[in-house]
């Protein structure tokens, strides 16, 4: 079997991917503003960085469905995707509770802030998946990453990550009734593994 | 021996860890350990005993997932994982058994979905099996947020008389999931009457050295250590815990030299663990906690300590003398309120207070919505300030945190209302010292009532350190000894041993120049005694006055807060006087909301509010909506221009006639049904609300029915919907079918990511609005400017 890796990196050291934060602002790239620098000020004093992942094995033998021994789950984008590979990655990272409060105050307070904020903590916790899946990158050859609710791989699997990862433990994360992640900038994600090295 | 009288007199110990034990037996992965109370209750015994044997004095059963969401059967496992536990304790003396209570696996409103009054129940329906069928007490273990602690522990309270322990979990910076400290959890327990309380699973004994050394520096009653054995770590594909039996007794050595009382273990130990933490730590002399007499208050995260240096209480939500207040609870205006709170606790008050009685308006209701919301945008404790008991007790129950209690007072009444829900719910609470004979005119009687009412607290089991006496400031201007009497209350008040609180500004009440009274009596105030101040935390004179007060009495080390305050303020004055250099059409296009304030003000000298807009604002906005659509500007800039010129509008309003303001121009807003997502919404509605039309706001997830009443009740014919997911859009075009049945003359625009002009179509909507600004357009033409 295989151990959870949990772990957590401070908030400055993760650079936001400009070109996410520019897609999320509805920007230009390298679109500057005095008003988005004081509200990343804001963002990475409440930022709170943890992922956790696990390597699972991958059985591919009944067409479309991904056997990855916790779970078993028909769906063919993540069939494809896996071609080729006997394990898997599976992860999850956050940004922690801090961000959803923060955006609660500022839904409360300027609609400016508040978009601004998603923005950058959707890019952040955006970024800081890259980081992590880099760190795994170095260890393995793997395929693109692949998320719950992307293509046809259902949400419905996000409860069995959750509790593969003991993710309610280790980065606080909790599902809602709409399978929804809380806290909001949270990502989970299934990285196949073709060779390690 | 009940365990409340055992703790008293000795060190406890509790069993250690379940899980691993039970897969050596022959639980496999993925198999829930609570059945095996049906299935194999001979090996649960088996485990139980193990413990025993190896001198644990409580068991715990074996429910941590036994609940009405996770077994339909989950009667029959509690009463089976009881019958276990009370066969394993057969010929041993002195031995308890615990009702394990584990977390939900959801969280709770507002962060998650779980309804607070549904958690209570949620665990009540456990609590209730259990206490039918014999049970020494309950242990409410695992739980990594303030919120659930809190229902679980109402959910005991209500439904048994046996003793609760409570142990939460905290990271390695003494920290849990959702932001709570150590003195947040202290505080609340305690103040909830929970018997022992403290810390497990996570860490190992070693990691949580630092949160231990915090729960005993505050806490009054036992602390509970549970830790795992260490990490998990992997080696030859095993997976086990890093710290081995001998290890982890010498650190539970440490930590019973610390002051640990009840002593166990959680994830990865086993009745060895326990064995040997009982040897090395029975020579260790017993020693109960004592009572540290802190008075605290909290929120979820943290609490505050309530002593020699004054703490302030942001006094702005309370309607009295406040217009703008007042009609934003009349209109139920969340909003407003909500900022009231955001903006007092960023100038670093240490309490909010929250008073919305209006005899027009449903207390009680508004009283819930209000704490709740507010616990939901700042983390600052509250006040809960009220005459109406029903008001309190819906405060009281919901809030996340300890708070503070305004007030009671030497009324017979008052006492009779207040105790008895200050000592289920928790709190610190302020003693007013008047009685049904008034407000004694002299220090020596005031002392009297503060005296009665702390005695009368003992009587409901509320210990003195939980009464806080505000004196009273009555007005000099009616009888200029009246601060001399106070002044002189609070000395002797606190020679009671207990803290003082005051509204400071009612000292001034009818003068003219009240910033300079009241900022002096509150110098004298704190010389004398004074803890607690409700007061204006926007007064440039009162926070000069406290700020240099806790610099000159060496209760600011190094100056430092002193310094932060006043160059923080120079700051601000700066910004402020460069900005004003725009014009108000510069002020706007450059999303400057301050500036596009003084600007329109300025502007009003000389102009007619609806020429300002007409001038001045509208081609503001056209020149960045314009650069906008031309892609010379970006949302964010469109927004902060928004922003900015509706300041400027909602200033102008209150300058206009009825005759001028055009309340005609309105749209209904909603995210649909199932949607959640209201980011787009929000940013129309900013954006319409700066082009001067009325927004009816119905916020997300707005079923129906509610959409066309608001749009019929307010004859409005323009309704705006959005939706992001696929999967929401049936429920738009529901939406669209009862509107257009309804009254066939409403239009609808409908907009969000997964629309397309085609899409809008097809659901029969009147427009497609395919961003913010194309949205005020359509408006704009739909009314015909």
């Amino acid at each position: 079997m295989s151990e959870i890796v949990t772990g957590s990196i401070k908030a400055e050291k993760i650079e936001i991917n400009k070109n996410e934060l520019a897609r999320r602002l509805k920007t230009k790239v390298d679109f500057s503003l005095d008003e988005i620098d004081s509200c990343k000020d804001e963002l990475l004093k409440v930022i709170n960085y943890k992922f956790a992942y696990k390597k699972v094995s991958v059985d591919l033998s009944e067409k479309d469905y991904v056997n990855l021994g916790f779970c078993n789950v028909k769906s063919k984008n993540l069939y494809k995707n896996l071609q080729g590979c006997n394990s898997a990655i599976i992860l999850a990272v956050t940004a922690g509770i801090g961000v959803d409060r923060l955006l609660g105050r500022l839904n409360m307070l300027s609609q400016s802030k508040h978009f601004i904020t998603d923005a950058l903590s959707s890019a952040a916790v955006e970024s800081f998946c890259d980081y992590v899946n880099q760190a795994i990158d170095d260890k393995y050859e793997t395929k693109p990453r692949f998320s719950p609710g992307y293509g046809d791989l259902p949400l419905e699997i996000q409860p069995d990550i959750l509790k593969l990862l003991s993710a309610d433990k280790t980065l606080g994360i909790t599902l809602n009734n709409s399978l929804l992640m809380t806290p909001v900038k949270s990502i989970t994600a299934i990285i196949g593994v073709q060779n390690e090295y | 021996m009940n365990i409340k009288q055992a703790i008293k007199n000795k060190r406890l110990y509790f069993d250690g860890g379940a899980g691993t034990l039970l897969q050596t037996m022959g639980l496999k992965g993925g198999e829930r350990a609570e059945t095996w109370n049906i299935t194999n209750p001979e090996k649960i015994i088996k485990m139980h005993k193990d413990y025993l044997l190896a001198g644990a004095d409580i068991l715990t059963t074996n429910t941590f997932g036994a609940s009405v969401e996770k077994f339909p059967n989950y009667e029959e496992i509690i009463v089976s994982a009881i019958n276990c536990a009370k066969k394993a304790v057969e010929g041993f003396k002195d031995k308890y058994i615990a009702f394990d209570v584990g977390p939900s696996g959801r969280l709770l409103k507002p962060l998650g979905d779980f309804e607070f009054e549904d958690a209570v129940e949620y665990f009540a329906k456990s609590i209730r099996v259990a206490a039918k069928n014999g049970v020494d007490l309950i242990l409410i273990e695992t739980m990594s947020d303030a919120y659930e602690t809190k229902a679980a522990v109402i959910a005991a309270k209500e439904n048994s008389d046996l003793p609760i322990f409570v142990t939460n979990v905290f990271d390695e910076q003494s920290k849990m999931m959702t932001g709570g400290s150590p003195l947040a959890m202290v505080a609340m327990l305690e103040s909830l009457g929970v018997d022992a309380i403290g810390i497990n699973c996570s860490l190992g004994p070693d990691k949580m050295m630092p949160t231990i050394k915090e729960y005993i520096k505050y806490a009054s009653v036992p602390m509970i250590i549970n830790p795992n054995a260490g990490l998990p770590e992997v080696k030859d594909g095993k997976a086990f815990f890093n710290i081995d039996a001998d290890e982890f007794s010498d650190y539970m050595r440490e930590i019973a030299n610390l002051g640990g009382c009840i002593l166990g273990g959680c994830c990865g130990t086993t009745p060895e663990y326990i064995k040997k933490t009982v040897e090395k730590t029975s020579d260790i002399a017993y020693k109960y906690p004592e009572n540290k007499n802190l008075t605290v208050v909290s929120s979820y995260t943290h609490g505050v300590l309530i002593g020699e240096k004054p703490q302030l209480i942001g006094e702005r939500i309370n309607p009295t003398g406040k217009k703008k207040l007042k009609e934003a609870l009349r209109n139920n205006d969340l909003n407003y309120i909500l900022n009231e709170g955001i903006t007092q606790a960023e100038t670093g008050v240490a309490i909010l207070d929250v008073n919305v009685g209006l005899p027009e308006i449903d207390e009680v209701k508004m009283m819930k919505e209000v704490v709740f919301s507010l616990q939901s945008v700042t983390d600052t404790p509250l006040q809960i300030d009220t005459s109406d008991p029903k008001a309190l007790e819906v405060a009281l129950r919901i809030y996340n945190g300890k708070p503070l209690v305004n007030s009671v007072n030497g009324k017979k009444e008052s006492v009779e209302a207040v105790f008895p829900l200050v000592k289920k719910y928790g709190g610190t609470v302020i003693a007013l010292t008047l009685d049904e004979n008034g407000i004694p005119d002299n220090a020596d009687d005031r002392v009297k009532i503060a005296e009665k009412i702390i005695n009368k607290a003992k009587e409901y089991g509320i210990d003195k350190k939980d009464i806080v006496v505000d004196p009273l400031a009555m007005t000099v201007s009616s009888d200029t000894t009246n601060a001399l009497v106070t002044l002189e209350s609070i000395r002797k008040i606190r020679e009671l041993g207990v803290y003082t609180s005051l509204g400071v500004s009612n000292i001034s009440f009818g003068l003219p120049n009240r910033p300079a009274i009241n900022s002096t009596f509150f110098s004298i105030a704190m010389e004398n005694g004074l803890n607690l101040a409700i007061m204006n935390p926007f007064s440039k004179e009162m926070n000069d006055a406290y700020y240099a007060f806790c610099a000159v009495k060496n209760l600011d080390s190094n100056c430092s807060e002193f310094i932060r305050y006043s160059t923080e303020n120079i700051q601000e004055e700066k910004t402020v006087s460069k900005k004003q250099e725009m014009d108000l059409h510069r002020s706007i296009v450059k999303g400057v909301k301050d500036s596009a304030v003084k600007q329109a003000e300025k502007l009003l000298e000389s102009e007619k509010p609806l020429d300002i807009i007409n001038n001045h604002i509208i081609p503001a906005l056209n020149e960045i909506g314009d650069d906008f659509e031309k892609q010379k500007a970006f949302l964010p800039q469109l927004l902060l221009s928004a922003e900015a010129a509706s300041a400027a509008f909602d200033l102008l309003k209150t300058k206009m006639n009825t005759a001028d303001s055009d309340t005609s121009r309105t749209v209904v807003l909603a995210t649909v049904k199932g949607d959640i997502h209201d980011i787009g919404k929000n940013i129309v509605k900013v954006l319409l609300e700066s082009y001067g039309f009325k927004v009816f706001d119905l916020g997300k997830d707005v079923p129906p029915e509610t959409i066309v009443q608001c749009a019929v009740e307010n004859n409005c014919k323009l309704v705006g919907l959005s939706a992001l997911m696929t999967t929401t859009v049936p429920s738009m075009e529901d939406t669209i079918k009862l509107l257009k049945k309804t009254d066939n003359s409403i239009k609808v625009i409908v907009g969000g990511a997964v629309l397309t002009e085609d899409y809008a179509k097809m659901i029969n909507a009147d427009y497609y609005g395919a961003d913010a600004m194309d949205t005020v357009r359509i408006a704009e033409s739909f009314y015909g400017k």
